[in-house]
């Protein structure tokens, strides 16, 4: 898990948008929430020390 | 001719208030990183995701403002404060019990992963308000130039992604982070 990998494609998205190319920074959108995913689900799936 | 007239006026209307809306996330990820040096508290990988999905609500504003509002954008906008949502709250329900201190410092009698949780409900509320107002919007697919604060306010929420970027590259290096950080990976290698 490369916890900067994320950041790298979210700052992409950001530098794609202000160039005006909407396709690669929706692109890049995707890939990083697709990967905000993926994390959340390795950082976020221990059960809880209470029940909900 | 008239409805024109009416259309641009709501448009640099929109845009102004998307402005305002990035530059409140700059002021966000600006003060995170504040405090991250101030007070040498560094963000857990759970506070890393939060500041990730407000880069992806800033992505989706900064559309708005380079290409005009569409109901594209403010679903990207959606979608990542629901995704911020979900990494706060989660935050949130980790130190909920009593006799829990938190996560790092307060800040006005909150610690961050909850002001970030009341702020990504605000973001959505945020898009619901803008929906209705930007309703005869429509999508368009060449980007329009931008005022001069505008550009400055993307280009300062450019270089808090990059900056975001080599924090979290110099915290955790090309691996994942620790639950509980207490140094910079890469800067206690190079000591």
């Amino acid at each position: 898990m490369i916890m900067m990998l994320p950041f790298l494609t979210g700052m992409l998205t950001v530098w794609f948008g202000i160039r005006g190319q909407r396709r690669m920074c929706l692109s890049l959108w995707f890939i990083t929430l697709a990967i905000f995913a993926a994390w959340c689900h390795v950082h976020m799936t221990d059960p809880l020390g209470f029940s909900l | 001719m008239a409805s024109n007239y009416f259309y641009n006026d709501a448009f640099r209307f929109s845009r102004a208030l998307n402005t305002l809306a990035l530059a409140g996330i700059c002021a966000v990820l600006l003060m995170a990183f504040v405090w991250q040096i101030a007070f040498n508290e560094l963000p857990c990988p759970l506070c890393l995701l939060q500041r990730l999905a407000f880069i992806m609500v800033g992505a989706g504003l900064l559309l708005n403002i380079r290409f005009g509002p569409s109901p594209l954008h403010y679903g990207m906008v959606i979608i990542s404060a629901l995704a911020g949502v979900a990494a706060s709250g989660r935050q949130v329900l980790l130190h909920i019990a009593p006799g829990d201190a938190g996560y790092g410092s307060p800040f006005l009698g909150l610690h961050f992963y909850t002001w970030a949780l009341l702020l990504f409900a605000a973001f959505l509320v945020y898009c619901g308000i803008m929906l209705m107002l930007d309703r005869r919007s429509a999508d368009h697919a060449n980007p329009r130039r931008s005022s001069r604060t505008a550009a400055a306010v993307m280009w300062l929420f450019l270089l808090l992604a990059l900056a975001n970027m080599v924090s979290t590259l110099l915290e955790c290096g090309f691996g994942p982070c620790a639950d509980d950080p207490v140094a910079y990976l890469w800067l206690s290698l190079s000591s």
